[in-house]
């Protein structure tokens, strides 16, 4: 069997080793050119004669097929107006009786009956870009092109997220680059502000951390691949390969190369293996590959939108400590005038209780920009 | 996390078509409206919950699509696809997860279909091909790295599998004659190099003399006990059985607090211990024997003991009559006479059973 043909490596976790570019290739060697179009209509192919072409029948044959095997044979019941809501009381199947117990209990506890925020948002996500066909022909992603689903786990090491890691998730083409797939995530990490601004908060800085120090590399397989896009950047992966070089720690050789120089469809990964992301010297992200299938007519077929954000965990946003309303954007510490060290203000609470209406200090404390990480909700 | 029940509706009306003998997609298409089985989707679920469900009952039955069952429950399963894909009510339709490494077996499934003129379930595998119901995926299920842990594997039911058996694929008649001509040439060859024509010389004999015809018996056993064990258990002989459990238990009153737990446990430990795997070779110095009831009667009596321990005497037996105990041990040796010993590791039992066991094994 050809070795890029994903088996399990540990079953149920990860497979072993596959050229993404060959798998590709794998499957549209197998497949004929009606799996893989992305037209919208599949074309006259449905007719009686392809069938008995296919099947190699006569064409009553089919035609009778047709009749018999249509999806009409399946339906249930013969007036159109049923009921979906509702589950039927005669009903002989497991699932539904077990469903309708657990819908009386909620019925009996609920209060108000509807879909929960985060569920709509979390819907809507999922498939704001789902079916999407560009304007511009341009854009169209190709036939059979890779589409890799990536699991992109937060560094957060609050305690309550001890069991359960928040993480979001991305659709990737496989003919990206990794680049690109560096540009999409959005960490608030990369938002930060350095400094200390409790003198003239108007002048703290518009440059986020991301324009200021824009190294980053991702780990796969032995090999760093290292943005080098920009002249400011470094090979912070330098560091940890000189590490495991200076003694013999027993991790071979590791690689580095450059980021920008590799699309997906180049590298060789292990699907469901955990990998690395790092930015900002050490924020750390553990990446997943946790799927990947070719393109589908129904997916969202604009290449401009991807890398497309479909899943994203919901975070608690801090709220300012005065009007518990807005989120907070100023922490301060060693504040005589806050309840709490650090405590959080708006922008609008924390200039009304620290400065006169001429903006000068009122008391001793430290002021920092801070950047929730509910930002991106 | 799997919604419960889902698997055992699937697996009913792929039983259900079971019993029909039948792959014709309107035993199928009957099955399906008598049960009703496209309500599965009803009962008022919202778009995430009902897409989540829609791609969980694809998957299930998508396990029976695929070997290693039977050909009739892949069609069936086929059919089941085709109805639960139909019949979604989300938008768009949640997709078939096929992994590449299942395609070819797919692809032949359904040369099979169209060359054995089973065209109604080859037309509804092309349908579904053409309204491009699949996803054309690396591995079936998502990889996360255990980031949601406990998800059970996937465990189908015995009785749609097709039963094949390992062993004779791998021995046929033919590599068995192959492996008898290779060897009668090994013998000649060594004849030829040795001192003495006839007979080869002894630093030559480095496989057994009669490895074949072993082979060739261990394999009949394989098969008489294959046919013994496929025979189907009609609900009359697990009554009997039951009833038989049942007498004994009676008959002995130091095991009336035995639960019916305990029994079943009993009765899943004979079964496999009924039957002894073959060591592999690097270990066949300790071929696991199988003690029956002729064997010595210092094995016999270890078999005693054992087969003590696991029905749970307490022990009070102590106090028991010694004929009624006599009768009652010869009759546990009976019953469990295939009870197998490894005579190196035998040699000290549990020293917690020591006061009631030695007075047993005098008895015997």
């Amino acid at each position: 069997m050809d070795e890029n043909i994903p088996v399990y490596e540990v079953t149920d976790a990860n497979t072993r080793l596959i050229h993404l570019g060959s798998f590709g290739d794998l499957w549209r060697e197998r497949l004929q050119s009606c799996d893989l179009t992305l037209a919208a209509d599949a074309g006259p192919i449905q007719d009686n004669s392809y069938v008995a072409q296919d099947l190699g029948c006569t064409e009553e044959t089919a035609a009778e097929l047709r009749l018999i095997c249509g999806v009409d044979a399946l339906k249930c019941s013969e007036n159109e107006e049923e009921d979906l809501e509702n589950i039927p009381e005669d009903s002989s199947l497991l699932t539904l009786g077990i469903r309708k117990k657990i819908i009386d209990r909620r019925k009996e506890t609920l209060i108000v009956e509807r879909a929960c925020r985060q569920e709509t948002f979390l819907h809507e996500l999922e498939f704001h870009a789902v079916g999407k066909r560009p304007e511009d022909a341009a854009d169209m992603v190709d036939e059979g092109e890779l589409v890799l689903t990536l699991n992109i786990v937060y560094p957060v090491i609050f305690r309550k997220h001890k069991e359960y890691k928040p993480y979001q998730t991305m659709l990737v083409l496989g003919s990206q680059k990794l680049t690109e797939l560096k540009d999409a995530i959005n960490c608030v990490s990369d938002m930060q502000i350095g400094g200390e601004f409790s003198n003239n908060p108007d002048l703290a800085p518009e440059n986020i951390c991301k324009d200021l120090f824009k190294s980053a590399f991702f780990y796969f397989e032995g090999v760093f691949y290292n943005d080098t896009r920009y002249p400011e950047c470094r090979d912070i992966s330098r560091t940890t390969i000189e590490w495991a070089e200076s003694r013999n720690r027993g991790y071979g050789k590791f690689q580095s190369t450059k980021m920008e120089d590799y699309t997906f469809n180049d590298l060789r990964l292990k699907i469901g293996f955990p990998y690395l992301y790092c930015h900002q010297g050490d924020c750390e992200h553990i990446i997943t590959i946790t799927d990947i299938r070719l393109i589908h007519h129904e997916d969202c077929l604009d290449k401009t939108l991807y890398p497309l954000p479909i899943k994203r965990h919901w975070f608690w946003t801090r709220k300012c400590s005065v009007c518990s309303m807005y989120t907070a954007r100023w922490v301060t510490v060693n504040d005589d005038l806050a309840p709490d060290d650090p405590c959080f203000f708006c922008d609008v609470c924390f200039r009304m209780l620290h400065y006169d209406t001429d903006g000068n200090k009122l008391g001793e404390f430290l002021a920092h920009p801070y950047v929730d990480p509910g930002i991106f909700n | 996390m799997g919604t419960p029940g889902l698997k055992a509706d699937c697996e009913t009306i792929l039983g259900r078509f079971q019993e029909t003998d039948s792959v014709r997609f309107e035993e199928f298409a009957a099955i399906w409206k008598d049960m009703k089985f496209s309500h599965i989707y009803f009962g008022g679920m919202r778009n995430l919950e009902m897409s989540k469900f829609a791609r969980e009952a694809l998957s299930v039955a998508s396990h029976y699509f695929l070997p290693p069952y039977t050909f009739q429950i892949r069609v069936g399963a086929l059919y089941l696809l085709y109805g639960l894909y139909n019949s979604q009510l989300c938008q768009p339709k949640q997709k078939i997860r096929v992994a590449l490494k299942d395609w070819d077996d797919i692809e032949k499934f359904y040369q099979d279909l169209i060359g054995a003129q089973h065209l109604d379930a080859a037309y509804i595998m092309r349908q579904l091909r053409l309204s491009r119901a699949f996803h054309f995926t690396g591995m079936a299920e998502f990889l996360t790295f255990r980031s949601q842990r406990n998800q059970p594997r996937h465990v189908g039911r015995e009785e749609f599998k097709d039963v094949r058996d390992r062993v004779q694929d791998l021995v046929t008649s033919e590599t068995l004659e192959e492996m008898l001509n290779i060897h009668e040439h090994y013998q000649k060859t060594k004849c030829l190099i040795s001192a003495d024509k006839s007979q080869p010389d002894r630093s030559l004999s480095l496989v057994k003399e009669d490895y074949v015809p072993n082979l060739k018996q261990l394999l009949s056993e394989h098969v008489t006990w294959k046919l013994e064990k496929g025979k189907p258990r009609t609900k009359n002989d697990d009554e009997k059985e039951e009833n038989e459990e049942e007498k004994e238990a009676t008959s002995q009153e130091s095991e009336k607090e035995s639960s019916e737990r305990a029994k079943t446990l009993a009765r899943i430990k004979s079964k496999c211990y009924g039957a002894v795997t073959q060591a592999p070779k690097s270990r066949r110095h300790r071929q696991v024997l199988m003690a029956s009831s002729e064997s010595s009667s210092d094995c016999g009596g270890k078999n005693t003991q054992k087969s003590k321990r696991k029905r749970r005497v307490p022990r009070k037996t102590g106090t028991l009559k010694g004929a009624k105990l006599g009768k009652l041990t010869k009759k546990a040796s009976q019953s469990k006479k295939n009870m197998p010993t490894i005579p190196e590791e035998d040699s000290t039992s549990s020293s917690s059973e020591d006061n009631f066991v030695p007075k047993r094994t005098r008895k015997n």
